[in-house]
């Protein structure tokens, strides 16, 4: 399996992760504007992974999430995820109906509960549109790449049930697995979120070279 | 003293009775279970992908049908179990997004086409199955009886 050579080297995995911390930091601002509240960051730690297997070290596979599903078109394609854990969802979509309505009161009161649940996955959807956003935004300012997400589609189930079919299809060969795990802090409770990016096949090459020049032009920059 | 195997995802192991072997988190993924019901021996794989044709050069021996499917009943066999006295079951292959079509037709149909072409092609029956539909799936696969539990959120539990 020689075919893996194409690995980010630990100084390109850095970069990313500094590049990666400007969109927390403008997630935070995004996310503060949205729920109307002050939204702190811890800074993200970022993973790049060759094997889809090797997901199991950030969470356990049957872990309860909240799955916000994007592809990635442009310059750079693939599947883009957003990922709230179950147990945060609620909180998550609490600080958006307060912001909604102002008041902290249901907007949903009156509605069915099987059509609640619908809006509610809708505002989390709402919050991945919004976090990818941000996230390839600033890819685009280090790497020059353009890079657009299609309409989120969300689901609720376990972790790997939810990626598996992604992994699979867009990385029959060369597997390369950016993942950016947030930490937020909202009203003192903490959320937690995970980016995952899974460029294809034929895009991994050009993410890690544009990841690599852009690199070392901030190198040559910086003196 | 029973044991617990855990394979992860594109994983496999065979062992014998009592112990269990469970797999977590299926969506598109396929386990197939075969058990040889004289000897109580059998093995569970975590299929990923429908065929290896697709792939280059070398890849771990579950992750396609095929391979997975021959590496299972060449551990069996070399547990002394005989092919003659195996049934399967399979678990899993849902699609879990509504619109996933984007990329074509789905994996998780396409692995239970090739898991089943493979066991006819063998002649193991597939005495039960759990798969399709929109939702995640865990499985636990007990050996002394041979029973596969189906677990999935929000639902009740599944022997079969």
């Amino acid at each position: 399996m020689n075919d893996k050579k194409q690995l980010l080297s630990a100084e390109q995995v850095d970069f990313l992760t500094e590049m990666m911390n400007i969109g927390a930091g403008n997630t935070a601002t995004a996310l503060t504007q949205v729920l109307q509240c002050p939204v702190d960051i811890v800074l993200p730690r970022v993973f790049v992974i060759a094997d889809a297997q090797e997901l199991s070290i950030l969470t356990s596979p049957s872990l309860p999430v909240v799955c916000v599903r994007m592809n990635m078109v442009g310059d750079v394609s693939g599947g883009l995820f957003l990922i709230v854990p179950e147990e945060q969802k609620e909180d998550l979509i609490r600080l958006a109906e307060q912001a909604m309505t102002g008041t902290g009161q249901s907007w949903r009161a009156g509605i069915t509960n099987s059509k609640a649940d619908d809006l509610k996955l809708s505002v989390i959807a709402e919050i991945g549109n919004i976090v990818a956003g941000v996230y390839l935004t600033a890819v685009h300012d280090f790497c020059k790449l353009n890079i657009y997400h299609t309409v989120p589609t969300v689901a609720t189930d376990m972790v790997q049930a939810l990626l598996d079919e992604s992994l699979v299809r867009l990385s029959r060969q060369v597997q390369h697995i950016i993942v950016i795990e947030n930490e937020f802090m909202v009203e003192e409770k903490l959320i937690k979120t995970f980016l995952v990016m899974i460029p294809s096949v034929e895009s991994v090459d050009i993410l890690v070279n544009s990841i690599g020049q852009a690199r070392i032009a901030m190198v040559k920059d910086g003196g | 003293m029973q044991n617990k195997i855990e394979v992860t995802m594109g994983g496999g192991a065979v062992t014998a009775a009592p112990h269990i072997i469970s797999s977590s988190g299926l969506g598109s993924c396929v386990v197939v279970t075969l058990y040889d019901t004289e000897r109580k021996l059998g093995g569970l794989a975590h299929i990923m992908l429908p065929d290896s044709i697709s792939l280059n050069g070398s890849h771990p021996a579950y992750k396609c049908a095929d391979t997975a499917i021959t590496t299972l009943i060449k551990e069996l066999r070399s547990m002394r179990a005989s092919p003659r006295n195996m049934v399967a079951k399979l678990v899993g292959g849902a699609k879990m997004f509504l619109s996933s079509d984007d990329f074509g037709p789905c994996i998780g149909e396409q692995n239970i086409i090739s898991v089943k072409r493979i066991l006819k092609r063998r002649r193991i029956p597939v005495i039960a199955e759990n798969t399709g539909s929109n939702y995640g799936r865990s499985v636990e696969f007990y050996l002394d009886s041979g029973k596969v539990m189906v677990r999935a959120i929000g639902r009740e539990d599944k022997e079969i």
